[in-house]
């Protein structure tokens, strides 16, 4: 929510006729109010993920019925989505030096590589659930199905709403509605985006790298 | 939470250092209000992301290493190397190498609160006993 | 977009409302984005739910005020106490809390608004939508009405609603209620941390920044980082009712234990997210009162700190009784007698504060005074709950109830109080009636000693808290009825203050209250009462803490009062120059967009796609306007430039 508030001017002593010399921007800190509004938010984010990650690691290994992560993960799978997701962050920073250097038929091609990046990767977290599903696992099996849809799910939801950020900004790139000055607002949408992204290699480590428990029950 | 105190102090200072190169904003173009230097290069982004498919495809072989060295070994390899990439993708992509300290402080806030926090929960649920 | 050129029109944005750009009138408030109107909005928002919270306490009372009581059903009696509960602590605590910050944060740090003014307009409006969605559980056919208490233990509250404990859409509501609340106060606490942390005055160094605004800054913190928190744990009982999970089910091996962890650990700095702000109110009021500066600035402001910091080490006294075994119990026993010591800290630096001070008991002070002495008893029996023995005995007995209101009401809700007197005639120029005023403390100390006192009584006597009736001969009988008389006396207390507010600023009964009623200390007390929409013609540079005493008196070689010649007069600055301040311009769509949040709660409850679709779009619709519009409207060339009268 802090992504769509923009800096205004009544931090300025005027925002017209102001003392000579004086920037109207400056704030007490001298960093903007978006940028350290959205690491706040972030910031809060890292408990909200926490939260599910802990239950995750809570239940690892709890169940007794049921499939597990051993019988389901296809690592090369997963691997390559989240290699995709992790390209994704290139051409997220590629975007943000594009738009500072005032280069908009670059910014919107990496805007538009990062949003189908992000697609690609939702597409296989979807193919993955599917597959886990028709191999009997879903939300109420078991503590593994509840956490693991749950958590991976929460996740895929802010990727979502990643890439609906990132195609509104290639959209205003595009009708020539964001420029040089204004690329403050992909840097904080490559933040949200990189977020994101450092997040999932969070998950892919602690739930589908690190050695799995034991085989679940009969 | 003491630290917006120390905040005040230094990134002030910062700004007044780093005023008069950063004044006349026209100058300096690549940098904006909040960071100390430069973002990184276009080509070091690549180098850095170079790194990063790397060290991903390292954790995979770890990952493939199951049953050959202790899992103990393999979680801390793991571990070890997601921090690793945590580290640089915050660092470089995020750009808190380059940024004010206050943003960092923050972000290192959260996740050292949801860390301390979360392992206080798990083990008073006897996860690690 | 600030830097949207002036050539952007209307026309250019076909789907896109017209412009408000009205600021007075009714339809104004809908729109506003004046951190002042907003602050108003939610004071009298949290004051509105305060008669409702105190009116679902009122039947409370009145079911226990003898033995078998049959003025409500057992059931109608936990939906009471839920919601009092939910209400109490999210709907006038925090509110409450958010709405004087809203108003007075911005002025006492020099700033013309907040960092995000939309935002903060969002903020108010989805704690609106949350109220709403809510309270909208007790219409008739919904069969919804929260009531597995305000901290919704599971599996209680957890089985799936066909099956469960508790039928009907009760926890739904509850769950999706408090997620809406939970995004309102974490935006308005990044707005908050933002704002006090870049919008500062030149010269308001942060060890300048009044009191409040420190405690605030701190609360802002811990709402930042407690919110996820339970978000998340109601995410996970939303889904255990509604999908089948499995998270606090034991059956399948799920731990309602965790639930009890999230909660607490959101649960615990949330009491302090309710008791700070009165902390604040209180250390600007008494020096104010005792004509001396706050005893020990840095103290109480680190004293400020290491309650936020150490809030955060004591969740699982909350949960003594669930056998966490001997080294958790030991730590947290210790870590919550270790959060006693600054808050004692906090009383003695007050206590010194008025200590030989020229005290005037106006009502401001008296209900400090107030909320220094409950608050004591309140935090004594706190300690006593570290005690863990003597805790396992007191766990929800009514010694813990007597405990959380002596903080809760006796802490919060006097400071708040007191900060309306002390306030009240800056946001609407009219004083309110000392004498209706001493009379409001009064009453109010009584009937909530007398309500809340004995409660101490019959929780040791045993009386579990959240029974519905009990049997004569317990020993209760008589403690309850004087509870119950207690409470009839706050509610009277509080028409008095009603009939004091209407009085004294609707019929402008009250004296005018000119800039400097009181002879304050800070900002606030240099512009006009009420201030202008820019707060500030110029911009204070600041000098000193305590910046507005500093411009008005100094000190001879004795250490004695001196006023400076020129009292302070100038102190708002060269007025009368041409300004040209630009404000930003009102907005629907914190409105639209809150209001799509509605909608989607029922789609959360009902698993409705209809209401989905209403709610998506409204709240897509609401967002992309937003985002396309600018923050200030750019004014027209021919548009004359505002002159401000000088501030003072």
């Amino acid at each position: 929510m802090a992504t769509i508030e923009q800096t205004n001017e009544v931090g300025a002593p005027a925002s017209r006729g102001g003392s000579p010399g004086h920037d109207p921007h400056a704030t007490a800190t001298g960093v903007t109010n978006l940028k350290l509004g959205m690491w706040l938010f972030l910031a809060s984010d890292c408990l909200f993920f926490g939260a599910f990650i802990a239950t995750y690691l809570l239940y690892r290994g709890r169940d007794t019925v049921g499939v597990g992560p051993k019988e389901l993960f296809d690592i090369p799978f997963t691997s390559a989505t989240s290699f995709i997701l992790l390209m994704s962050s290139l051409t997220m920073v590629l975007a943000l030096a594009a738009i500072q250097r005032n280069d908009i038929r670059r910014l919107r091609i990496w805007l538009l590589a990062t949003a189908l990046l992000g697609a690609t990767f939702i597409a296989g977290q979807v193919f993955e659930f599917t597959e886990f599903n028709r191999e009997g696992l879903n939300l109420t099996t078991n503590l593994f199905g509840s956490s693991f849809f749950v958590t991976t799910g929460f996740h895929g939801a802010h990727v979502t709403a990643g890439i609906i950020w990132l195609m509104s900004l290639w959209g205003l790139a595009s009708r020539g509605r964001l420029t040089q000055k204004d690329s403050e607002r992909v840097e904080i949408a490559g933040l949200y985006w990189h977020f994101v992204d450092v997040v999932w290699i969070v998950i892919f480590t602690v739930v589908y790298l690190v050695p799995q428990p034991g085989p679940t029950g009969s | 939470m003491t630290e917006p105190m120390t905040t005040e102090s230094t990134d002030l200072a910062k700004v007044e250092e780093g005023g008069s190169a950063l004044a006349p904003a026209e100058h300096a173009p690549e940098m904006s209000p909040g960071e100390i230097h430069p973002h990184p290069s276009p080509l070091q982004y690549v180098i850095v992301a170079v790194i990063l498919c790397v060290v991903t495809a390292l954790e995979i072989a770890v990952s493939y290493t199951e049953g050959e060295i202790p899992d103990a070994l393999i979680v801390v390899l793991l571990l070890g190397m997601a921090i690793l990439k945590f580290v640089i993708v915050a660092a470089w992509f995020m750009h808190l190498r380059t940024d004010m300290p206050i943003f960092r402080r923050f972000f290192v806030i959260g996740i050292v609160a949801a860390i301390i926090l979360y392992l206080i929960v798990l083990s008073t649920l006897n996860r690690f006993s | 977009m600030t830097t949207v050129t002036g050539a952007l029109t209307t026309a250019r944005r076909p789907f896109i409302l017209r412009r408000p750009m009205k600021t007075t009138g009714v339809s104004s408030w809908f729109t506003t984005i004046d951190h002042k109107k907003i602050g108003i909005m939610y004071g009298s928002a949290a004051l509105i739910f305060f008669l409702v919270g105190g009116l679902e306490a009122l039947l409370i009372r009145l079911q226990l005020a003898g033995p078998n009581g049959t003025v409500v059903s057992a059931a109608q009696y936990n939906e009471l106490f839920t919601m009092h509960g939910t209400t109490m602590v999210f709907l006038v605590g925090m509110p409450m809390a958010v709405g004087i910050g809203n108003y007075f944060i911005p002025i006492m740090i020099g700033a013309r608004d907040v960092a995000f003014p939309r935002l903060n307009a969002f903020g108010f409006y989805v704690v609106c939508a949350g109220a709403i969605f809510l309270y909208s559980s007790w219409i008739p056919g919904i069969n919804g009405v929260p009531n597995g208490g305000w901290f919704g233990y599971t599996p209680l509250s957890d089985t799936p609603m066909t099956a469960g404990f508790l039928p009907g859409h009760g926890p739904d509501f509850w769950t999706i209620g408090i997620i809406m609340l939970g995004i309102g106060s974490t935006t308005s606490a990044i707005n908050f941390i933002v704002t006090i942390l870049n919008m500062r005055a030149p010269g308001m160094t942060l060890m300048r920044m009044p009191v409040f605004v420190w405690m605030m800054l701190v609360v802002a913190f811990l709402t930042v980082f407690a919110m996820p928190i339970i978000t998340v744990a109601l995410i996970m009982v939303f889904f255990d009712r509604s999908y089948g999970t499995l998270f606090f089910q034991p059956a399948a091996g799920g731990d309602p234990l965790l639930y009890q962890h999230l909660f607490w650990l959101f649960g615990h700095p949330e009491v302090y997210i309710l008791i700070l702000p009165g902390m604040g109110i209180v250390s600007e009021i008494l020096p104010v009162f005792s004509r001396k500066p706050l005893f020990g600035y840095a103290v109480v402001v680190f004293s400020g700190i290491a309650i936020g910091f150490l809030g955060w080490g004591v969740w699982a006294h909350h949960m003594f009784a669930t056998g966490l075994g001997p080294v958790a119990i030991s730590a947290f026993a210790v870590s919550t007698m270790l959060i006693a010591v600054p808050t004692g800290v906090k009383i003695f630096n007050w206590l010194s504060t008025v200590w030989r001070g020229s005290v005037q008991l106006t009502t401001a002070m008296l209900f400090s005074l107030g909320f220094i002495a409950m608050f004591t008893i309140g935090g004594l029996s706190g300690v006593l709950h570290s005690v863990v023995p003597a805790d396992t005995q007191q766990t929800d007995t009514y010694f813990v109830v007597a405990h959380f209101h002596y903080v809760l009401f006796g802490g919060l809700m006097l400071a708040v109080f007191g900060g309306m007197y002390y306030w009240l005639p800056k946001v609407f120029g009219r004083m309110l009636n000392e004498r209706l005023g001493k009379l409001n403390f009064w009453t109010m100390l009584i009937g909530f000693n007398l309500t809340f006192f004995p409660m101490h009584f019959v929780g040791l006597y045993g009386m579990p808290r959240r029974t519905y009736r009990y049997d004569s001969g317990l020993g209760w009988d008589v403690w309850n009825l004087v509870e119950t008389i207690g409470a009839f006396i706050i509610a009277m207390s509080t028409l008095i203050f009603l009939t004091n507010v209407i009085v004294s600023i609707k019929l402008k009964r009250g004296a005018v209250a000119g800039n400097d009623p009181w002879d304050g200390r800070t900002l606030e007390w240099t512009t006009s009462s009420p201030p202008p929409e820019y707060n500030f013609a110029d911009i204070p540079e600041v000098e000193a803490r305590d910046a507005f005493w500093h411009d008005k008196y100094t000190e001879d070689d004795e250490g004695r009062l001196v006023p400076l010649p020129s009292g302070g007069a100038d102190a708002g600055g060269g007025g009368g120059q041409q300004h040209h301040i630009h404000m930003p311009s009102p907005s629907f769509y914190p409105l639209v967009m809150a209001a799509g949040l509605i909608p989607l709660g029922y789609a959360a409850v009902y698993r409705s796609f209809v209401w989905l679709g209403i709610g998506a779009l409204t709240l897509l619709y609401g967002l992309y306007a937003w985002a396309i519009e600018p923050a200030t409207e750019p004014e027209p060339e021919s548009a004359p430039a505002r002159t401000p009268e000088p501030a003072v």
